[in-house]
C-alpha cells in the first residue's frame, strides 16, 4: 500500500514517515507540505492512502480532500489533526478516519487497514460541518489526466458553456464541471453576475461600455474580452459599480 | 451552617475611619435624643452636650470592646457573631448606664435622672442601643456580603481573562517532541523544558506577576518551540536593547501577541515570514511592538477575542493610560503595547 504524507511541519512528516517504516506492507511514496503540493504529488505518485493534516497554508486539508474527487481513482484519506474540538465531532459524524497528533502507531496501523475511498460529496458535507460558509481557495480541473489548480484570486471571469464552466484566469482557461449558480453562491461578493451565463470577478471589473446599437458590455481588467451584460442583470450591476 | 474561612464581616473597629463613623452615628443618636420632647424643658445646648458626651462614651466603649474581641468573632460563624456583638453592645450600654446613674446620683450633679427613675433610665438606654446596634450591625453585615460578591465577580472576570495558550500549541509541541525523541533527543529534552516553563506560567503557579525580563525569556522559549515546528518558515528579528528587565508586569501579557503573530501571520504563509519584535523605554514605561506579515490571500482575521482579552488585561493591571494599538497594513500587521511605569494590581 502506497502512502503519501501531507503536513506543513517537517518534524511531523518525519515522525509519520518513521512510524510508517515500522508497519509491514506500507510503502512511503512521498510527502507534501500543503494541499496544492499534495494534489500534484497525488497525480504523480498515485498513492493508495493519504495522511492529510488539516491546517496548512496555501490550501488546507479539507479543501485538498475535496479536490481529490476530480481525480480518477481517488485515494483514501486519513485526516491528522493536533486539536480541533468541534471538528472531531464532524469527522466522527461522517465516518471519516482521523488521527490526533501525536499519532500512535497502533492507531495509524488500524486506520491504514480500513482507509476508505474518498468522495467529493462526503468532503463537501464535512467541510460545511467543520466550518460552515467556508470557501475554497482554488478551483480544480482535470486536464489530460493531471490536475490544474487555479487560485480563486487569479480568476478573471467564469463563463458557462453547456454543462461546463470555463474558468478564465491569469494563465489561461480551464473547464470545470460545476454549476455556475453554486459557484456564485460559494463565492458571493467576489464575483458579480452580468449575464445568465457569466460571472465576473468584482475586482477585475474595469467598467461598462455601451455600443452604438445600445448593447452593454463589461470590460475586464487585463483581458481583451468584452462580455455582454444582460438587461436583467443591469440594475444590480449598476448599483454595484456605483458603490465601488 | 457552613463556616466561612474568614468571616470578617465586622469592620476593624479600631481603625480611624470606622471610629469616625461610629462617632458620627453616636452624635446623630444624641441629636435625636435631644430633639425628642421632654417633660422638664432645659436649655437644648446643655442637653446636647450632656447627651453627646454620654452617647459618645458608650459608643466608643462598645467599639473598643468589639475591636478587642475581633479574634473571637473571626472564629465564630457569621450568625453567632452577629448575635454576640448585639448582646455585647446592649449589655455594655445597660451596665454603663446603671453605673453612670449611680455615680451621678452619688455626686449629686443631676445630669441624668433622679434615683426613682434609675431602672427606667437603664432600660430605655438598653432599648435604644438594642435598636440602633441591630440596625447598624445588619447594615455592616449586608455591606460585607455585597462587597464579597463584588470581589468574587471581579476575581472571576480576571480569571477568565487569564492568559491561555492555545490547545493547538500544546498538541503540536507534543508531536514535535515525539518526533525529536527518535532523532535528536537533546533537542527533545530542551523542548520539554521550554514547554514546562510556558505552562507553569500559563497555569498560574503563583500570583501571576513577573518581570519584563522573565516575559522576554518565556517568549524566547515559545519561539524556540515554534521554530522547531515551522522550521525555516519562522524567522525572528528582535531589537530589545535597553529594555528594563526588572519592569513589573503580569505573566504572559505579551506572549499572546507573539502567538497571534505566528498563528495568523506566519503559519498561513507557505514561505513563512519574519516576526519583528521591538521594544524601547518610554519614560518610566515601555513600548513593545510586534510586527508580522499577513497571509497573501488574507482570510478573515478571527482573533478579535484574543485581542480584546489582552486589552482588558492590560487595562486591568495598568489602568487606562496603558494601550494596545493595532496598525493594520496592506501586507503587515503591527500590534503596539504601551505600558506606564507602575502596575496597579
Amino acid at each position: 500500500m502506497k502512502v503519501l504524507v501531507v503536513d506543513d511541519e517537517p518534524l511531523a512528516r518525519e515522525r509519520l514517515a518513521a512510524l510508517l517504516a515500522e508497519i509491514d506492507g506500507i510503502e512511503f511514496v512521498g510527502e507534501a507540505a500543503n494541499g496544492r503540493e499534495m494534489l500534484e504529488a497525488t497525480s504523480r505518485d498515485r498513492p493508495d492512502v493519504i495522511l492529510l493534516d488539516i491546517r496548512m497554508p496555501v490550501m488546507d486539508g479539507l479543501e485538498a480532500a475535496r479536490h481529490l474527487d476530480t481525480l480518477e481513482n481517488s485515494p483514501g484519506v486519513i485526516f491528522c489533526t493536533a486539536y480541533e474540538d468541534h471538528a472531531l465531532a464532524a469527522f466522527e459524524a461522517n465516518a471519516v478516519d482521523y488521527l490526533v497528533k501525536p499519532v500512535r502507531r497502533e492507531r495509524l496501523g488500524a486506520a491504514l487497514a480500513k482507509a476508505r475511498r474518498w468522495s467529493g460529496t462526503q468532503a463537501r458535507v464535512l467541510e460545511q460541518a467543520v466550518e460552515p460558509g467556508r470557501r475554497r481557495t482554488h478551483l480544480c480541473a482535470r486536464v489530460r489526466g493531471s490536475l490544474v489548480l487555479v487560485p480563486v484570486g487569479d480568476i478573471d471571469y467564469l463563463l458557462a458553456e453547456d454543462k461546463y464552466v470555463v474558468v478564465h484566469h491569469a494563465k489561461g482557461e480551464v473547464l470545470i464541471e460545476e454549476p455556475l449558480k453554486s459557484l456564485e453562491d460559494e463565492f458571493e461578493g467576489r464575483f458579480v453576475r452580468i449575464h445568465r451565463n457569466c460571472l465576473v470577478a468584482l475586482e477585475k471589473l474595469a467598467g461598462l461600455t455601451r455600443t452604438p446599437d445600445g448593447r452593454l458590455f463589461a470590460n475586464v481588467e487585463g483581458v481583451g474580452a468584452t462580455l455582454e451584460v444582460s438587461r436583467r442583470n443591469l440594475p444590480a450591476l449598476r448599483k454595484l459599480v456605483r458603490t465601488l | 451552617m457552613t463556616r466561612k474561612a474568614v468571616p470578617n464581616w465586622l469592620p476593624q473597629f479600631c481603625s480611624a475611619p470606622t471610629l469616625f463613623a461610629v462617632m458620627l452615628v453616636a452624635e446623630l443618636v444624641a441629636l435625636v435624643i435631644v430633639l425628642a420632647p421632654e417633660a422638664q424643658p432645659q436649655p437644648w445646648l446643655r442637653r446636647l452636650g450632656v447627651a453627646s458626651v454620654y452617647v459618645q462614651w458608650l459608643a466608643l466603649l462598645c467599639a473598643v470592646v468589639l475591636c478587642s474581641l475581633r479574634q473571637v468573632f473571626e472564629r465564630l460563624p457569621a450568625r453567632s457573631g452577629f448575635i454576640l456583638a448585639w448582646v455585647l453592645s446592649v449589655s455594655i450600654t445597660a451596665i454603663a448606664s446603671a453605673l453612670i446613674c449611680r455615680v451621678d446620683q452619688a455626686l449629686g450633679l443631676g445630669l441624668s435622672v433622679p434615683p426613682a427613675a434609675s431602672l427606667r433610665f437603664v432600660l430605655d438606654n438598653a432599648a435604644i442601643c438594642a435598636l440602633i446596634s441591630a440596625a447598624l450591625l445588619r447594615y455592616l453585615f449586608v455591606l460585607e456580603q455585597w462587597r464579597e460578591r463584588v470581589n468574587a465577580i471581579s476575581k472571576a472576570q480576571v480569571d477568565a481573562l487569564q492568559a491561555r495558550i492555545r490547545p493547538h500549541f500544546l498538541f503540536n509541541s507534543m508531536n514535535t517532541i515525539a518526533s525529536l525523541i527518535r532523532t535528536r533527543p537533546a533537542e527533545a529534552e530542551r523542548t520539554v523544558e521550554d514547554l514546562s516553563d510556558l505552562f507553569r506560567a500559563a497555569l498560574g503557579a503563583d500570583d501571576g506577576h513577573g518581570s519584563l525580563g522573565e516575559e522576554l525569556d518565556l517568549i524566547d522559549h515559545y519561539l524556540r518551540i515554534e521554530r522547531l515546528r515551522l522550521g525555516e518558515r519562522l524567522r525572528i528579528e528582535t531589537r530589545l536593547d535597553d529594555l528594563p528587565r526588572d519592569f513589573a508586569l503580569p505573566r504572559l501579557l505579551l506572549q499572546p501577541l507573539i502567538e497571534n503573530a505566528v498563528y495568523h501571520g506566519i503559519q498561513p504563509r507557505a514561505d513563512g515570514g519574519t516576526i519583528e519584535l521591538g521594544g524601547r523605554r518610554l519614560g518610566a514605561g515601555v513600548e513593545i511592538r510586534v510586527r508580522n506579515p499577513l497571509p497573501t490571500d488574507a482570510p478573515v482575521r478571527r482573533n478579535g477575542i484574543a485581542l480584546a482579552n489582552i486589552r482588558a488585561r492590560i487595562e486591568y493591571h495598568f489602568g487606562v493610560t496603558a494601550a494596545l494599538e493595532i496598525e493594520p497594513g496592506p501586507d503587515h500587521y503591527t500590534a503596539i503595547v504601551r505600558l506606564p511605569g507602575v502596575m496597579l494590581k
